[in-house]
């Protein structure tokens, strides 16, 4: 009945998110934007002695698209380092969600959660 | 219905295909419009019969298309009743009328200290031009507010033009997302009495009503083809006494009368703002547009708009936790932005995708006006002279199935 972007797992995580929140003692603390459709994800991350990431939250308010990717990126950026969140992108995204083909107009929808992470990283001097 | 939407239909060959094997329903003629076979067949007859740049050949060809582009800038100034078609400029679209006006006239006459009223409705196209305006040259930069209901605020402009600080006046014809239809006429004639002048915006109004210079009252007025069923560029017309004394906007080719190693003078209106060689298939497109609108009527094309609308308003209201932007019936235009409190306007615009139905998802170029209804982005679903009920019914039956999806 409906389309890939619609389908049961990317709605599950849209109505209950994963990891959604803030973390208190972040390492990395960032708000990122689409000002043009108005999606925004607040992340905070936390990095070991080792500098992987060990946790990740996310708040925010978008689409089904942003919504869903952040939710299912907290999970995903567990364990790696800045280098190999630096090294994603679009490919790794539509993978993460289930090798869905995003359309031009939403790929900034998914990626946005990844392009804060990326930003924070590179603020708090990680990268 | 006022209009025989059937036979309109026949005369978009785009309505000929399919939308993922679904019937296509375009609801996004606020953004642009699709266009008729005789605006396609106008431009293709430029390109295979008459084409050669004008102004400037001393043969039949560069004649004919000569003829063919000048005649469709006498087609445009009776379509908005302009006394002179030398007052009509040819460019890409309204937002660079504006900015032309910005530029040539804003610069010269608008200075530290002056006051720029413009809407808090406004396109970016008609808000942007003067915010910039206003800082490049120390003046201040106030709104007329739009009330709860999405009308314009008139009581708060006299305050803005009691001082004599205020000059110029820039407002839309018609709302691109509420809808609204202002009252322009007592604007201009508040600002006039101030000695301010007044700048239109009449992209979303022009192609669903008559647009009358004369009986509006602007000093300037910018329109947008492609919105009218034509090719994608725009008029702006001006006060042929204000063109005049205008300095160029842009320099170049064809706007010259002469030019010496150090010194040029300019050509008469209206190719002093015309340099370069300008869209000649697509000003000829553009006069064929109003051709065919006029031959269907502006005043026709309103009326089935409004019924359309009448028709749409009480079945979305149904759509269970909609909220819709504007005024009521009387006061708007047939566009209809709105939000679900199930649905990000995006995932609303995708989910009718899959039915084939075409709307506008975003702040629709309207970010100020979004943010004083306390929303990031809107959904809008606007109507034109092909759509009909049957289109109004499939946009009610995709929001409540959106509903039904992203509800929990």
């Amino acid at each position: 009945m409906s389309s890939d972007l619609y389908r049961e797992q990317l709605l599950d995580h849209y109505h209950n998110p994963e990891n959604f929140g803030v973390l208190p003692d972040a390492d990395v603390d960032v708000e990122m934007d689409n000002p043009t459709c108005g999606d925004v994800v607040h992340m905070t991350a936390r990095l070991d002695a080792e500098g992987r990431i060990t946790a990740v939250m996310f708040e925010g308010q978008g689409c089904v698209v942003s919504m869903a990717s952040a939710s299912m990126f907290t999970e995903m950026a567990v364990g790696k380092t800045p280098e190999e969140v630096a090294a994603m992108g679009l490919a790794d995204i539509e993978a993460m969600m289930g090798g869905v083909r995003l359309s031009m107009g939403r790929v900034k929808c998914a990626t946005l959660p990844l392009n804060a992470l990326k930003l924070g990283l590179k603020e708090a001097g990680k990268l | 219905m006022a209009l025989d939407v059937e036979a309109i239909r026949r005369e978009f060959p785009i309505f000929e295909r399919k939308i993922h094997g679904k019937r296509l329903v375009f609801l996004d003629s606020a953004a642009s419009s699709q266009k008729p076979r005789a605006v396609i067949a106008a431009m293709t007859r430029v390109y295979t019969h008459s084409y050669a740049n004008v102004h400037r050949g001393l043969y039949a060809l560069a004649e004919e298309a000569t003829e063919a582009y000048e005649g469709a800038r006498v087609k445009l100034a009776r379509f908005i009743n302009a006394p002179d078609p030398a007052e009509v400029i040819y460019v890409r679209n309204a937002t660079e009328g504006l900015n032309l006006v910005a530029y040539s006239w804003g610069i010269e006459h608008i200075h530290a200290g002056d006051r720029i009223v413009i809407t808090e409705m406004e396109h970016h196209a008609n808000l942007v031009p003067w915010q910039q305006l206003a800082l490049r040259q120390g003046a201040e930069l106030a709104y007329v507010p739009v009330t709860n209901d999405g009308r314009l605020d008139l009581a708060a402009l006299p305050p803005l033009l009691a001082d004599g600080r205020t000059k110029l006046v820039a407002c839309s014809v018609m709302s691109n997302v509420l809808g609204t239809l202002p009252p322009v006429t007592q604007v201009a004639e508040l600002a006039h009495a101030a000695g301010a002048l007044v700048v239109m915006d009449a992209a979303q109004a022009a192609p669903h009503q008559p647009v009358d210079v004369q009986a509006l009252g602007p000093d300037f007025l910018a329109i947008s083809g492609h919105k009218l069923c034509g090719p994608g560029m725009g008029i702006l017309w001006g006060r042929g006494e204000l063109l005049d004394a205008m300095p160029p906007f842009l320099y170049g080719g064809d706007m010259i009368r002469t030019v010496k190693r150090y010194q040029s003078k300019w050509n008469d209106l209206p190719h002093k703002f015309e340099a370069g060689t300008p869209p000649i298939a697509e000003a000829v497109g553009l006069g064929a547009a109003v051709d065919f609108l006029g031959a269907i009527g502006m005043e026709a094309i309103h009326a089935h708009e409004q019924e359309l609308l009448a028709y749409a308003l009480p079945r979305l209201a149904e759509v269970p936790g909609i909220h819709i932007l504007g005024p009521g019936l009387g006061e708007r235009g047939g566009v209809v932005s709105f939000w679900l409190e199930a649905a990000h306007p995006h995932d609303i615009a995708a989910l009718l995708d899959e039915d084939g139905i075409c709307i506008r998802a975003g702040h629709h170029c309207a970010q100020p006006l979004h943010e004083r209804f306390g929303i990031p982005a809107s959904a809008r679903a606007s109507f034109y002279l092909y759509n009909d009920k049957e289109d109004v019914d499939a946009l009610v039956a995709g929001l409540h199935r959106v509903v039904k999806i992203l509800g929990r």
